[in-house]
């Protein structure tokens, strides 16, 4: 189906305060999700499991040529079936409520290229590593990312705000829901981490990089994280996932190349 | 005075530390985020005035500010705004003569200050430290006594009255505690999560990492809401209006016609139906699942192109019907020939409206002409 083998970890683990854990994750290549419930009396665990079942299906019968619609229709399944629970609940439990954040990534076929379709609801995280270095994909539905892109506050004034925990966009909410998406080359993702805010909220992001740098067996990479999240005060629960694409060249002339033979073909050989 | 704050939401701005509160209209919002950074960073009350007064009196007409400590309150006013000073001894109304630079006092004994800025709101949303817009603002246990009228002059244009009338009239009216009872038609909702939780509200998962009790079988708090440590949604704050991000014109993401095509030296043929990406190796962010870009992969053997290099969108507003194209900070950048125009460099995240015939010229052989759809 997609000429890529995919190498991945997934690591979890409840942290040292709380009593379940809420988190829910999914390694179905090409298929990875992570998403962090939220709610009480097992309102969180439930939701962020419906969405790991719903990309479940999706992962079953998956056509990549037609990944972001199959994508956004598993967030809809998703999203109707959190707020079907909810209002069954809230009709014995009144002010009962279930949320799930989500992240997303799939491989799809874009114009006949293969590509990573990442999407993202909430405060968990997409990171990347190119070019050596880690960057963050994903940018948070947050009140204070909101408050960082208009200048107000800087990132580490992010850290310690008062209202850095409160998400504005979730699976479950009554509103709806609005995914970002975002579309990337193969080859500009050297290794992709998914993870819930246990992990990002705990350790910073020159740990992340020094671990995802440093740690070359995914599956040890993604226990190292959670490992150091927990280390780090455990305040959450805290998941990660890292796939690292092999056999992936990254040298971007050899890329240039093969466009330019690609070019020359399809104009007949008249360059 | 208690640290206990509210505020009415409005178009000023109150940059709200944890002694100091600053009051800035519309027009000043280029200071905020550097009072801000001070107010937070525990800055003093004179370190703040510093700040304010740094690029002179002639450019900032109107202002607030309010500090306290333990025991004193000092209070400045400039231009529109008024204050009411509830102490001990009786209440006092605070505002700038006309002529003077401003009007201070230092206060003791003071149980509650309101800062009126424009119009008559009632300050029921809790105001925390931070950054709000507002019409007025209370610091301190609310009093049940009246609040002052605002003059007309301040309440439609803060920044433009220059002379505003001085003459607050006490006109007796519910505190806020009796008027937060009754049904309120006011702007948007409180920005500020921390407010009491409504029964009904959708999507509250409580307060902030207070409890740290985790979903369970033995919920410890009798009344929702026990929820995932601390993330929390906040839905319902949905419409409260923040600044806009300034440069950033919100375009549509897809239109129903074209508005151009986008023939490629590459030999691709692109219609500009939505934005079209083009680059090295692009990338597309924050996308909408209705509203894809279009992304178009160019060679580029000597590296002259960036990975994401140019967007071409549909216009909005003034270039509604035409295709706009910006530059996104390409590293060799990309020159636009417009038919009977010089050539010109595009500047970064600057939109240039093309019309038909004009040419894209990316580097590495890579030209973009635009015709008519």
């Amino acid at each position: 189906m997609l000429d890529v083998d995919l190498h991945h970890g997934a690591s979890t683990d409840v942290g040292l305060v709380r009593k379940v854990n809420e988190d829910s994750y999914l390694v179905a290549p090409p298929v990875f999700v992570v998403a962090d419930g939220m709610g009480g009396h097992s309102g969180g665990d439930v939701a962020s499991q419906m969405v790991v079942e719903e990309f479940q299906r999706l992962a079953e019968s998956y056509d990549p040529r037609r990944g972001a619609e199959q994508v956004a229709d598993a967030f809809a399944r998703a999203q109707a079936r959190i707020v079907d629970y909810g209002d069954a609940h809230r009709a014995m439990q009144p002010g009962w409520h279930a949320g799930t954040t989500a992240v997303v990534a799939v491989l799809v076929i874009d114009d006949g290229v293969t590509k990573w379709l990442l999407a993202n609801l909430g405060d968990s995280r997409i990171y990347r590593i190119v070019e050596r270095r880690l960057e963050q994909v994903s940018v948070d539905h947050s009140v204070v990312q909101e408050l960082i892109d208009s200048g107000h506050i800087t990132v580490e004034e992010a850290s310690v705000h008062p209202e850095r925990h409160v998400i504005t966009r979730a699976l479950g909410s009554p509103e709806g829901i609005r995914p970002d998406f975002f579309l990337l080359p193969l080859g500009s993702v050297e290794r992709l981490l998914l993870c819930s805010d246990g992990v990002t909220g705990m350790i910073g992001d020159e740990e992340i990089e020094e671990i995802l740098e440093s740690v070359a067996d995914p599956r040890d990479a993604a226990d190292a994280l959670v490992r150091a999240a927990v280390a780090a005060g455990g305040r959450d629960n805290a998941t990660a996932v890292v796939v690292d694409v092999v056999g992936l060249v990254k040298d971007a002339t050899y890329d240039s190349q093969r466009q330019l033979e690609s070019l020359e073909s399809k104009l007949g050989g008249r360059l | 005075m208690s640290t206990e704050a509210r505020f009415a939401p409005g178009d000023w701005y109150a940059v709200v530390g944890d002694r100091v509160t600053v009051l800035l209209p519309v027009s000043q919002r280029d200071r905020v985020a550097g009072l801000w950074d001070l107010a937070d960073s525990g800055a003093a009350a004179d370190a703040l005035l510093d700040a304010l007064l740094a690029g002179g009196l002639s450019s900032l007409d109107h202002f607030a500010l309010v500090a306290h400590d333990d025991d004193s309150t000092h209070l400045i006013v400039r231009g529109a705004p008024t204050a009411t000073v509830s102490s001990t001894g009786g209440e006092e109304i605070v505002s700038a003569a006309p002529g003077a630079a401003w009007a201070e006092q230092v206060l003791t004994g003071v149980t509650s200050v309101r800062v009126t800025l424009t119009g008559e709101a009632t300050a029921d949303h809790p105001l925390t430290p931070g950054v709000a817009r507002v019409s007025a603002v209370e610091l301190g246990t609310p009093s049940a006594s009246a609040r002052p009228a605002s003059p007309e002059a301040a309440a439609d244009e803060p920044a433009a009255a220059v002379e505003p009338e001085r003459e607050p009239e006490k006109e007796p009216e519910p505190g806020p505690e009796a008027a937060a009872a009754e049904p309120e038609p006011g702007p948007g909702p409180a920005p500020v999560p921390a407010a009491p939780v409504p029964p009904a509200a959708p999507l509250q998962f409580g307060a902030p990492a207070d409890d740290p009790t985790p979903t369970g079988e033995t919920p410890v708090v009798e009344d929702w809401p026990d929820r995932d440590g601390q993330t929390q949604a906040g839905g319902p704050h949905a419409d409260f209006e923040r600044p806009p991000i300034p440069g950033q014109e919100i375009g549509p993401e897809v239109v129903a016609e074209p508005v151009a095509s986008l023939v490629f030296s590459t030999g691709d043929v692109v219609a500009v139906d939505r934005t079209v990406l083009v680059g090295r190796a692009p990338e597309a962010r924050r996308f909408a699942s209705h509203d894809q870009p279009h992304v178009v992969t160019v060679p580029s053997p000597h590296q002259e192109i960036s990975s994401t290099h140019l967007e071409i969108r549909p216009g909005a507003g003034a270039d509604h019907g035409s295709a706009v194209a910006t530059d996104l900070g390409s590293t060799n950048g990309t020159v636009l020939a417009q038919p009977g125009l010089d050539a010109e460099d595009l500047k970064p995240g600057i939109a240039v409206s093309l019309i038909p015939g004009a040419v894209l010229d990316l580097g590495d052989g890579v030209t973009i002409q635009v015709t008519n759809p």
